[in-house]
C-alpha cells in the first residue's frame, strides 16, 4: 500500500494511503514509552496543538505533558447519580404516596418511611451512574467511529499492540510537511510516514 | 567493636529482600509483546477438538434445561417439587446461588482494584465473566418460578390494568431492581475494559469478517492519550460502583429471607450471610475455572500464576472461615433467642426428616476451606480444583438448606412436609450449569481472556521514568 517518495529533506518519506488523496496527519514511530513521551513533550513545547499519541496503554503523566486537564467524566457521572437518586424517589412516592397509595399492613406510604425506599433509589443510583461512566467515556473518547484515517497507515494497524506512536495533523496551524518531518526525526521516530486519505469507494 | 556488633546486627536484623519482594506479575520475564501474542493466540488459533466437545455436552444441558423451563410454562410450577408448606425450593435456591456466585468475580475486578492489588489483574478478566454469566443464570429463576410468566411484566414499575403499581416496599421488587443493576453494571464494566483489547484483536485481525466484528465492538479504540484519561477515570468510576455492589446485591437478597417472620430466616445477620458465603462460593468458582484454563492453554501458566491462585486460596479461607462463624453465631442465637419456634426450626434442621443436606452442607463448609492454611494444599493445583468444587456443592447445599428447611417446619407442625425434588426441578438447575459453561467456552474462545492492555501497563519498564515528577499518581 505504501510506496516510497524520493528524497525529502535528507529522508524518506514513505506514503500511506493514496497519495491522490489530501494529507491527513504525519505519524512517526517511537521504540520506548520513554522516547514517545519526550516527543509528545517537544511538540507541545514547540506549540503544537492537533497531534496525538498513540499508546497499547496508558502511560502515566502523558496527558499531564499534553497540557490536558483532569476528565469531566467524574462530574458528569455526579450528575448522573443525583439524577438517579431524584428519579428513582420520584418512581416510587409518586405512586405510592399520591397515584394509588398501596398501605400494606398498615404501613405509611410517605417521606417519614422513607427507609423502606432505599433500596431500589441505591441499585438505580449505581446502575444510572455505571451507564452514565461508560457512555460518557465513549462519546468524550470520539466513539463510537468505525473508521479512521489513520487507520490508511499499514504499520499502525499492525503494530498498535507494542509500538508507540505519534501523528501530527495537516491542519495544525504550525503544520508543514518540512518541519514536521524533519522535527519528528529529531525527536527519534521511526518510520516517519506521511498518512493520506484512503480513496473513496467508487460507488 | 560495639560498632561491628551493631553492624553484625544490622545485617542478621536485615529483611530477606527476597522473601518481601512481591511476586512478579507474569513470570518469565515476558515482555509486553509476549503477552498480546499468548492471549491473541487463545482467539485467533483453531478451536481445538475439547472445546467442541465441551461445547456440545454444556449446550446439551443447556438446551435440556430450556426444554425444561418451556414445559414448566405450558404445563405450570406443578411441575416443580414445590408444595405448601414449601413454596419455595430449587428455584430461589438455584436463583441464590448463582447471584452470589457472582459476587467474587466484582470483588477480584473492581475492590481489589481499587485497593490496587496489581495481582488482581490477570485474573480479573476471567472473574467478571463468570460474574456476568451467572446473573445471567440467576436471571433464568426470578421470570420463571411467578408460575404465569406472561404477567412477569407486574415486576415492572407499571400501572396494572387496575392502576395499581407494584408494591415499592417488597424485597421482592428490591431484588428485581438489585439484579437488574447488578447484571448491568458488571456487564458494563465487562464491556468497557474489554475496549482495547477488542481493538488489538481488530488490529490483528486477518479476516474481513472478524475485521468487521472486533472493530464493531472496539468502537474505533485508538488508543490515544485523549482516549485513555476518560478511560482511565471510567474504570476507577465503575470499579467504585461494582464495589459498593458487592455489598448491596446479596443484602438485598438477603432481606427477601431476613424480613419475613420465618423461624431460621428472620434474623439480622443474614446479609454479611449472604455476602460472605457469597464471596466464598464465588472464589471457589473462580478456583474451577482458572485451573483448568491454564492446563487448556499453557502459555497462560506465565500470566496466571501460582502465587494468584493461592491468594485466591486465601480468599476463600477468610470467607470460609466467616461463613463458618456465621454457623456457629445462627445456632447460638437461636439458642440464647429462648425464642420456641427459632429454637424449634433449628432443632429440627438437624434432627429432622431432612437433615441430611444441613449435615452435609456444614461438614463440606466447616472442614473443606480449612484446609487452606496448608500451604502444600493451596499449592497442589489438582487438590485446589477439586476442593473448590465440593465447597460449591457445600454452598449450594447452604442456600437449600436456608430456603427449605426454614420452610418445611414453620409454626404449626400439621403443616410441616418434607419437600422432594421433581425431575424437572433437577435438569432445569442443570440447564443453568450448562448455560454457564456454554457462555464461558464462548468467552474464551472469542474474547481476550486476559486484560492484556491493564497488565501491560503494569509490567516493569512500561512505564516512563515519570516525566512530571509522579504527579497524579
Amino acid at each position: 500500500m505504501s510506496h516510497h517518495l524520493p528524497i525529502f529533506e535528507g529522508h524518506h518519506l514513505p506514503v500511506a494511503g493514496s497519495s491522490s488523496e489530501p494529507l491527513y496527519a504525519i505519524g512517526g514511530r517511537f521504540e520506548s514509552p520513554d522516547a514517545l513521551v519526550n516527543a509528545t513533550q517537544a511538540l507541545s513545547k514547540a506549540g503544537f496543538s492537533c497531534y496525538e499519541s498513540y499508546t497499547p496503554y496508558p502511560l502515566h503523566g502523558l496527558p499531564q505533558v499534553m497540557g490536558l486537564p483532569k476528565s469531566i467524566l467524574s462530574l458528569l457521572v455526579f450528575g448522573g447519580g443525583v439524577s438517579a437518586v431524584l428519579i428513582a424517589l420520584s418512581m416510587e412516592l409518586i405512586p405510592t404516596g399520591i397515584i394509588y397509595p398501596l398501605i400494606v399492613d398498615g404501613k405509611p406510604t410517605d417521606l417519614s418511611a422513607l427507609p423502606q425506599f432505599i433500596p431500589i433509589v441505591v441499585a438505580l443510583t449505581l446502575m444510572i451512574s455505571a451507564i452514565t461512566a461508560v457512555a460518557g467515556m465513549i462519546l468524550l473518547g470520539g466513539m463510537p467511529r468505525l473508521n479512521n484515517p489513520i487507520f490508511a497507515w499499514d504499520l499502525f494497524q499492525s503494530g498498535a499492540s507494542r509500538s508507540f506512536f505519534i501523528a501530527v495533523e495537516s491542519h495544525d496551524p504550525k503544520f508543514t510537511t518540512a518541519s514536521v518531518t524533519e522535527l519528528l526525526h529529531d525527536l527519534g521516530a521511526v518510520d516517519v510516514t506521511a498518512i493520506h486519505q484512503e480513496p473513496k469507494d467508487p460507488e | 567493636m560495639s560498632t561491628l556488633t551493631t553492624n553484625a546486627e544490622a545485617v542478621t536484623n536485615a529483611p530477606d529482600l527476597e522473601v518481601l519482594a512481591r511476586p512478579p506479575q507474569v513470570l518469565n520475564n515476558r515482555n509486553p509483546h509476549w503477552v498480546t501474542g499468548a492471549v491473541c493466540s487463545i482467539v485467533e488459533g483453531r478451536t481445538p477438538l475439547w472445546w467442541w466437545i465441551g461445547f456440545a455436552i454444556s449446550a446439551t444441558f443447556a438446551g435440556i434445561g430450556g426444554a425444561c423451563i418451556l414445559y414448566m410454562i405450558v404445563t405450570g410450577v406443578g411441575v416443580w417439587g414445590s408444595n405448601s408448606p414449601c413454596f419455595w425450593a430449587w428455584d430461589i435456591t438455584n436463583f441464590i446461588f448463582w447471584v452470589s456466585m457472582a459476587h467474587a468475580g466484582s470483588m477480584i475486578s473492581a475492590l481489589l482494584f481499587l485497593t490496587r492489588q496489581k495481582w488482581s489483574i490477570s485474573i480479573a478478566r476471567v472473574s467478571e465473566a463468570m460474574t456476568v454469566f451467572a446473573i445471567m443464570c440467576a436471571g433464568v429463576y426470578p421470570a420463571i418460578h411467578i408460575g404465569r410468566v406472561w404477567f412477569v411484566w407486574f415486576l415492572f414499575p407499571v400501572p396494572n390494568s387496575y392502576g395499581m403499581w407494584p408494591n415499592f416496599s417488597s424485597p421482592l421488587l428490591w431484588d428485581v431492581f438489585a439484579v437488574t443493576s447488578y447484571l448491568t453494571v458488571s456487564s458494563l464494566f465487562w464491556f468497557a475494559g474489554m475496549i482495547p483489547d477488542l481493538s488489538v484483536l481488530r488490529d490483528r485481525a486477518t479476516t474481513k469478517i472478524r475485521k468487521f466484528c472486533y472493530g464493531l465492538f472496539s468502537l474505533g479504540w485508538l488508543g490515544t492519550a485523549r482516549q485513555w484519561r476518560h478511560y482511565e477515570m471510567m474504570y476507577v468510576l465503575l470499579a467504585g460502583i461494582t464495589s459498593v455492589l458487592v455489598v448491596t446485591v446479596t443484602t438485598i437478597v438477603s432481606s427477601d429471607c431476613a424480613t419475613s417472620v420465618v423461624p431460621g430466616w428472620h434474623a439480622t445477620i443474614f446479609p454479611f450471610y449472604f455476602m460472605v458465603g457469597a464471596v466464598y462460593s464465588g472464589s471457589a468458582a473462580i478456583l474451577t475455572l482458572l485451573i483448568p484454563l491454564r492446563l487448556a492453554y499453557p502459555q497462560l501458566k506465565d500470566l496466571i500464576t501460582p502465587s494468584q491462585l493461592d491468594k485466591v486460596c486465601k480468599l476463600l479461607l477468610l470467607m470460609g472461615s466467616c461463613v463458618a462463624y456465621v454457623y456457629v453465631i445462627e445456632i447460638f442465637n437461636a439458642w440464647y433467642s429462648g425464642n420456641a419456634f427459632e429454637k424449634g426450626a433449628f432443632w429440627e434442621r438437624f434432627h429432622g426428616i431432612a437433615a441430611w443436606y444441613p449435615i452435609t452442607c456444614l461438614s463440606i463448609n466447616l472442614i473443606v476451606p480449612q484446609l487452606f492454611w496448608f500451604k502444600k494444599v493451596r499449592h497442589c493445583l489438582p487438590l485446589v480444583f477439586v476442593l473448590a468444587i465440593l465447597c460449591n456443592v457445600g454452598m449450594w447445599f447452604e442456600r437449600f438448606m436456608i430456603v427449605t428447611t426454614s420452610l418445611i417446619h414453620d409454626f404449626l407442625p400439621s403443616s410441616w412436609h418434607d419437600f422432594h425434588a421433581s425431575i424437572v426441578d433437577i435438569l432445569t438447575a442443570t440447564g443453568t450449569v450448562g448455560i454457564f459453561f456454554t457462555l464461558f467456552l464462548l468467552f474464551i474462545r472469542f474474547v481476550p481472556v486476559i486484560n492484556m492492555s491493564e497488565l501491560k501497563a503494569v509490567l516493569p519498564g512500561s512505564q516512563p521514568d515519570h516525566p512530571t515528577g509522579g504527579e497524579g499518581h
